[in-house]
């Protein structure tokens, strides 16, 4: 059971590394936004942080679809089981 | 006489014919020989595209001419990645004894890979059928009564898709005297019937129920080998008939948006990947759709990296489920030691179908944002940037995340099979490959481009969108907002068929046939009397002041009419 743990424990660290080696990497592109002439597809991208904002709340969005249609479409698991 | 029925001399048989072929001895060459076998044969079937373009091997038959091997700009590419794709299945499925596999995977294969070489709706039809009848039994292989129920419904579907095709084709035939499969324009009751089979197969919104049903119930190879050929068979199909056409791109939408969602929440991990498939043949719907040689190239493009990308982490999350026993990401997590190199395949996998700069996805997908920028279909532009973080969520975090680290599983297993990472590794080179020379890649493209992905702008607007993206998630988690795994069932379009109708249907039926019983018994009732009446007409001569004559000719008259009458009904 403790070597259990202690994975648990490893994964943690690793989530909380994985964590602060991300925020940097956000900080950097952060910085690139205003250091490089960037321009989109479209006139929208041209707005400064557009795909960081957008992504980010398209994904939280998504989450919050997920768990609205989890009420409305999700079933035990064994459903479909009496075919 | 071989010169009437061969209008033209073939150069060399039609790719895709001698892997059916080989179908049959499969099953009778020993274990090892077997899979050196059909890489053998899949170089054979490679080998006649070197044919190059032109009509090859034109077949005369009752009066039609049936194209068997066609070959242009837009083939070659879903040719090459085809066979690609078959091989590293080869690789994939080494340690498979279960002869089924086999036999049935190479076959699928030769079939999709003939039907991009049907030069005519018919010949199409017979090798989109071919498709069906093969790769079902990838499913039924799994020998649960719940992959058999999957496996009959996956066939239904897929022999509907062929039915529809046929009486479109018939339909084209007889308004226009030509088979020749070509491009075609909406608007006659023909040309809808074709679009509509081609939409079954490559999973249209309400028409994909078979994808996530079907596919995760197949064998751990089966999987593998189902998520290559029918959709991408489809897209083909679609880009050949009905490129430009605008609805493809509501569809196409619809398509990357709606399977997000569902996605986010299942809990088997190969049905995640299934509908991730689904969002991802959404982007070349939308491709196509919009038509132009910059589109089209980034349908062909992004079909060519999928193949491979998906195949991947089909591949991953097979060699997890042949390890651990089970695909639930309610099960899984911390694999990453026990599975170290399924894990990188794994990474490399998500990274590429999230559109890393460097990975395939990126090389691919970038022509069709720039295809949709450059026609100002603002909205369309979107829906797929946001369908692309959608990606990067699902099948770029979700998979790896909850399969190899997240919390510990507890599971003690074994790193997958060596044939299994030979073809995860090799598949994971491809991805990088492509990803890093896109300029080699996009020689493979039906028009020749003049495009570079590689700009500052691009690469910092994209690494924008992922970053955020996963920092998103990282957000979610740390806040425990993100909705746990459950062991769920979560209704999709197949609850249509599988619930709604015979919910429905069963009632009108019970009601249909109560009426039929008592018609059919009102009808016993009449026969009765008229056969009661006969009766006693026969054994009761007609008595009292007559002659006897006169009785048998009252019975020989009734029995002329009633002849008359029977000889009438049956007439």
């Amino acid at each position: 059971m403790s070597g259990h743990s202690e994975e648990s424990a490893r994964l943690a660290l690793m989530g909380k590394w994985a964590t602060w080696v991300l925020l940097a990497a956000g900080a950097v592109l952060v910085v690139l936004e205003f250091v490089i002439h960037r321009h989109g597809e479209i006139a929208a991208e041209d707005i400064p942080l557009f795909p960081a904002v957008y992504a980010f709340v398209i994904c939280v969005a998504i989450v919050v679809g997920g768990i609205w249609l989890r009420k409305i479409a999700m079933r035990d698991e064994d459903y479909y089981d009496d075919e | 006489m071989m010169s009437d029925i061969l209008t033209s001399m073939p150069t060399s048989m039609p790719p895709g014919f001698v892997m059916m072929l080989a179908a049959l001895p499969v099953i009778f060459v020993p274990h090892h020989l077997r899979q050196i076998f059909m890489l053998a044969v899949i170089g054979m079937s490679a080998w006649s595209l070197t044919a190059g373009a032109g009509d090859h091997w034109v077949v005369g038959l009752m009066g039609l001419e049936l194209v068997l091997y066609r070959a242009d700009h837009l083939s070659l590419p879903f040719a090459i990645v085809f066979h690609i794709a078959a091989a590293l299945n080869v690789f994939y499925g080494w340690h498979e004894k279960r002869v089924t596999d086999h036999a049935a995977g190479i076959a699928y294969a030769g079939a999709a890979i003939a039907a991009l070489h049907a030069g005519d709706l018919l010949t199409l039809f017979i090798w989109w059928e071919a498709t069906a009848v093969t790769s079902v039994f990838l499913i039924l292989a799994s020998g649960t009564q719940r992959a058999r129920h999957a496996a009959m419904r996956y066939l239904i579907v897929q022999v509907l898709s062929g039915v529809l095709l046929l009486s479109g084709a018939a339909m084209i035939y007889s308004e226009t005297g030509s088979m020749t499969f070509t491009a075609m324009e909406l608007g006659s009751l023909a040309t809808w019937l074709v679009f509509i089979a081609f939409g079954f197969k490559a999973a249209f919104p309400l028409l994909n129920g078979w994808l996530q049903d079907a596919y995760p119930e197949a064998t751990v190879v089966g999987t593998v080998v189902l998520s290559a050929f029918t959709t991408k068979l489809a897209i083909y199909a679609l880009a050949r008939g009905f490129a430009g056409t605008d609805l493809l791109i509501v569809i196409g939408c619809l398509m990357t948006a709606f399977p997000v969602f569902f996605a986010v929440i299942e809990n088997d991990m190969r049905r995640v990947l299934a509908y991730s498939l689904n969002n991802q043949l959404g982007f070349m719907v939308v491709a196509i759709g919009i038509g132009t040689e910059l589109a089209i190239n980034g349908a062909v493009a992004h079909a060519f990296a999928h193949i491979i990308y998906k195949g991947l982490l089909f591949m991953s999350m097979g060699a997890v489920l042949y390890r651990v026993g089970t695909i639930k990401a309610s099960e899984l997590g911390g694999l990453y030691r026990c599975m170290p190199w399924t894990t990188v395949f794994c990474i490399v996998g998500a990274m590429s179908i999230s559109a890393f700069p460097l990975f395939s996805g990126f090389a691919a997908k970038s022509l069709i944002m720039s295809a949709l920028g450059y026609k100002g279909l603002v909205a369309a532009y979107l829906v797929l940037l946001a369908a692309s973080a959608g990606v990067l969520h699902h099948s770029g975090i979700k998979i790896p995340y909850f399969a190899f680290f997240g919390h510990d599983g507890g599971h003690k297993v074994k790193e997958a099979p060596f044939g299994m990472l030979v073809a995860m590794g090799l598949a994971s080179a491809l991805c990088i490959g492509i990803g890093s020379f896109p300029a080699l890649f996009y020689q493979l493209l039906p028009y020749s481009i003049d495009y570079n992905p590689y700009d500052a702008s691009h690469v910092v607007g994209q690494l924008q969108l992922l970053i955020f993206s996963i920092l998103a998630f990282t957000f979610l988690m740390t806040f425990k907002f993100y909705p746990p795994e459950l062991r769920s069932t979560v209704l999709n379009t197949d609850w249509l068929y599988r619930r709604v109708a015979p919910a429905i249907g069963r009632p009108i039926l019970s009601a249909i046939m109560v009426v039929w019983g008592s018609v059919i018994a009102a009808i016993a009732g009449y026969r009765d009397a008229i056969l009661e009446a006969v009766e006693r007409l026969m054994h009761a001569p007609i008595t009292g002041p007559t002659v006897p004559g006169r009785a048998v000719m009252v019975q020989t008259l009734v029995l002329i009419v009633i002849l008359a009458i029977g000889y009438l009904v049956a007439g």
